[in-house]
């Protein structure tokens, strides 16, 4: 048994920055941050094109948050959103001290650029490897605090609650394979999205949704499943993100005819409109025949070539690299082939804007929690640092319940339990849990892709249900415990059927589109029913469902053109 | 043990390193060798016997090796001092190019040398 | 493809697999196939499958490299083993902790006196950006360790990566910490255990080129 004060499950961005919140404000206050990767392995690492905030005089918190809750459809809860960008700025400048080499002008202050959906030019960018210089800014200013631990390589398997109020969790040690049980008086769980749901994703390997799916499992409802965000440009076939700072820095889209098709969807914004209107009418353009045609099926391109190689060099260096060594194509010489890609996660566990789940002592942050600021479909940029913002609050929420907080104790039963659990009763069968991921990808990117239907929602359902039922049967095929892979994978595959119901079935009773949630019979943004949040609770049978209503404090819900 | 890693090498630049090691330990064998043996001609007979032996076309072979193990030893430390100041870098490989050229060049000469020398 | 992987339970083995190729397959790709398909036990690490996580540094043919960038059409069989100088935990996974150790003890985080509630912009311009940029590129995958041979003999020494990231702060405008991280890597397990192999400027992915920014702390170290 680990007894530690504050527990934070998740190493990547709102980790790490909870961690750090905690450990300015008390050194005495005992910190384990746990994830199942090392801390600079996290999914963060991956953003690329930069992290929003109002820096400068000719921009306004104003603007900046009407931009976000125009960008969510109106379902972002105005509060939150108004809190928010009055705290990105601090941020930016805490990392900039902390030692993040952002990029510059000329002058030596911070350089920002264009993206979509905002009306200023406020993106904060490193390159074009933003989330990797955050995170290791942020894990090496951690390495400073001598209260903070780090336990990488640990598998959350469960939330230990009693009494509505948290007690720890329970973890695998991967290098031992061994359970190994945490008492903590507050846990923060930031554990990243749920992309791997998804077979075409620009999300890494590990992130299956674990911390969602336990924190469900254990009662917390899940909010706004349903609106999955897909980006605009990921390369094909391996669903690499080209980060939208290729539109930003000037890029165009153009489908088989060489146009630039945005003209049609969004005349005023082109190829910089938000997410959710690009990528609709990238699909679009695809499904009426108008994309070029290839071995991995059909794509558009993104057209770099007339920004010059002194430009694509100094601003988006890496998605250069990568194109080259993945695909053998120059951006400074050809266009890239690219098609929307799933790629963020809006919903996630129901917070207040305080980062509080219904439970006590349990917090969450980042991309797993949903507040919400980014509503129906999320500005590009606002992630990263929407895990900074909401990471500190947390953190300094957990640190203030813990100096009140009474003993925890972890029950007996509970350990019991979830030995049997884990190590007797899944796996015994003869199901392979990686062609069940396979099938639940194929379902996922037909069926709850940009455009949905009742049919095809109806179809997904059916085909999770069936997939949970072969799931009883999966067999794990290791007995050694020693960074048993098997284990993992089969675990993951179990979280993902639980979220996939959720998302498949939330997507069904949602009979409107709003943000990146379009239903082709239901093509009309309906605010009289549906400017609601949707919370999905828990049960044996499936999730049961209820309606929060959004917050409204300034801006009324009007048309959204772009 | 550690001392066997220095043969795992994955480019040239660790097999000139595990080289500089291994002439390195031969050409400091071989000069407490030489101290030992000059040190050991303690009259005129036993100076004209040995030298007699060690300075003939039989040794030449050997002495043409040591010739090579001590320009390799050289001039791959003159370029590892380069690099050492922090110069070159960027055009490593074909310092190391012209290393090998001055080391082959080097002992030519040098072995060279010692054929005209002992040429009687 | 023939992948030829050196594995480890509670002791080594080889073991083959073939594996079918596609156009434009990665090494990693070769093995998820292998895990998803013919063994489900294969441990490897991964994660972001684009370079930039560091998780998947193997030997490949003997050679350190990056298992989501190596394109297979570059081999005619695939030997695939774990990295050298590291413990072997399962298969191709191996111990981490001590690398994260030795990049721990250079200190390396910005050492300067700031506002922690009220953060004031600090000016850097391109120039002195551009002076230590590359160093902090370094996705700490371990390549550069597991080839270093003074490593291999000196467990206590700090090695390429601590050594490089020790650079990076010191040439930082913003930093004021490099007599502090001096006073460390001029220890005889610093700086003084490179001997210019340079074997770790061969295999970075990253391009970083260590040991040039070795020498250029030892610069510092003498003075």
């Amino acid at each position: 048994m680990i007894e530690c004060d504050i527990a934070i499950v998740g190493a990547g961005l709102a980790g790490m920055r909870a961690a750090v919140a905690i450990a300015e404000k008390n050194s005495k206050v005992s910190v384990a941050v746990i994830a199942k990767t090392y801390p600079i392995r996290c999914h963060s690492v991956c953003a690329e094109g930069g992290s929003a905030a109002v820096l400068r005089k000719e921009d306004s918190f104003e603007l900046h948050a009407w931009d976000t809750v125009k960008g969510s459809d109106f379902l972002a809860d105005q509060d939150a959103v108004e809190f928010f960008v009055r705290e990105c700025p601090k941020e930016i400048l805490r990392l900039e001290n902390w030692g993040c080499p952002w990029s510059r002008n000329p002058d030596g202050t911070i350089a920002q650029r264009a993206f979509g959906g905002h009306s200023v030019n406020r993106t904060v960018f490193a390159a074009d490897r933003t989330g990797f210089h955050e995170v290791h800014t942020l894990y090496e200013r951690l390495l400073k605090y001598d209260n903070v631990e780090f336990f990488s390589e640990y598998f959350l398997t469960n939330l230990a609650i009693e009494d509505n109020r948290i007690q720890g969790l329970s973890a695998i040690e991967l290098k031992t394979g061994n359970l190994v049980f945490f008492k903590a008086k507050a846990v923060i769980l930031a554990t990243g999205g749920a992309g791997r749901l998804y077979g075409f994703t620009t999300y890494s390997h590990q992130v299956t949704g674990d911390g969602m799916a336990i924190a469900y499992r254990c009662g917390v409802p899940l909010k706004d499943m349903e609106f999955m965000q897909f980006h605009p440009t990921g390369l094909v076939p391996s669903g690499i993100l080209m980060t939208e700072a290729c539109r930003g820095e000037g890029g165009y889209l153009r489908n088989k005819f060489g146009e630039r098709f945005m003209q049609k969807y969004a005349p005023e914004k082109m190829e910089l409109a938000p997410r959710d209107v690009v990528a609709r009418a990238m699909w679009k353009e695809i499904m009426e025949g108008r994309a070029f045609e290839g071995e991995h099926g059909p794509y558009l391109a993104l057209d770099l070539t007339h920004l010059g190689e002194e430009k694509i060099e100094e601003k988006l260096p890496m998605i250069r690299e990568a194109a080259i060594k993945f695909l053998d194509i120059d951006p400074v010489e050809e266009p890239l082939p690219v098609k929307p890609v799933q790629h963020y996660t809006m919903g996630g566990i129901h917070t207040n804007i305080l980062t509080e789940t219904p439970v006590r002592g349990l917090f969450a942050a980042g991309e797993c929690a949903c507040v919400s600021v980014h509503g129906a479909n999320r500005l590009g940029s606002n992630s990263t640092v929407e895990c900074l913002v909401f990471g500190r609050v947390a953190g300094e929420m957990a640190l203030k319940y813990v100096e009140n907080a009474k003993d925890v104790r972890i029950n007996s039963e509970f350990i019991k339990e979830e030995e049997r659990r884990i190590f007797d009763r899944i796996g015994k069968g003869s199901e392979n849990p990686h062609a069940i991921k396979k099938e639940l990808n194929e379902t996922m990117d037909r069926h709850l892709w940009i455009f949905r239907s009742e049919n095809g929602l109806k179809e997904a359902l059916r085909k999770i249900e069936e997939l949970k039922e072969r799931y009883k049967r999966v067999a794990i095929a290791d007995d050694c415990r020693k960074f048993n892979v098997a284990l993992l994978s089969t675990l993951e595959v179990g979280y993902m059927l639980d979220l996939a119901e959720v998302v498949a079935m939330g997507a069904l009773l949602r009979t409107e589109s709003r943000g990146a949630h379009y239903r082709v019979d239901y093509p009309e943004r309906n605010d009289e029913k549906w400017l609601v949040h949707t919370l999905a609770y828990y049960t044996e049978e499936g999730p049961r469902f209820e309606y929060l209503p959004v917050k409204i404090t300034k801006w009324k819900p009007v048309e959204r053109k772009y | 043990m550690g001392i066997l890693s220095w043969f795992k090498y994955k480019s040239p630049f660790g097999l000139a390193f595990a080289l500089q090691r291994i002439t390195g330990i031969i050409l400091l064998f071989y000069l407490i060798l030489h101290l030992c043996y000059l040190s050991s001609l303690q009259s005129k007979e036993l100076y004209e016997t040995l030298t007699g032996i060690t300075v003939s076309k039989q040794f030449m072979i050997l002495d043409s090796l040591l010739i090579l193990l001590g320009v390799f030893h050289g001039v791959n430390g003159i370029r590892i001092i380069v690099h050492e100041l922090g110069f070159a870098h960027e055009i490593r490989k074909a310092v190391l190019a012209i290393s090998a050229i001055l080391i082959i060049l080097g002992w030519i000469v040098g072995s060279y040398i010692l054929f005209i020398a002992l040429g009687d | 493809m023939k992948f030829v992987i050196r594995r480890f339970k509670e002791r080594s083995y080889w073991q083959t697999f073939e594996v079918p190729v596609k156009k434009g397959m990665t090494v990693l790709e070769g093995l998820f196939y292998i895990r998803e398909n013919m063994d489900p036990s294969l441990a490897f690490r991964a994660s972001c499958r684009m370079g930039i996580c560091g998780s998947c540094a193997v030997k490949i043919n003997g050679r350190p490299r990056l298992a989501c960038e190596t394109q297979l059409s570059k081999f005619k069989e695939v030997k695939i083993e774990p990295l050298d100088n590291y413990r072997v935990i399962r298969d191709l996974v191996t111990e981490f902790e001590g690398f994260f150790a030795k990049h721990k003890k250079v200190k390396p985080y910005l050492i300067a006196e700031t506002d922690y509630e009220n953060p004031i912009e600090q000016l850097q311009k391109p120039e002195e950006l551009k002076r230590y940029y590359i160093y902090t590129l370094c996705i700490k995958c371990g390549s550069c360790l597991s080839v270093c041979p003074s490593s291999a003999t000196l467990e206590s020494s700090l090695g390429p990566a601590a050594l490089v990231s020790a650079y990076r702060f010191n040439s930082d405008s913003r930093d004021k910490g490099k007599d502090e991280r001096m006073k460390i890597v001029s220890e005889s397990f610093g700086v003084w255990r490179c001997h210019s192999a340079m074997e770790c400027s061969e295999v970075c992915p990253k391009k970083i080129e260590p040991a040039k920014a070795i020498q250029l702390l030892r610069r510092e170290a003498l003075r």
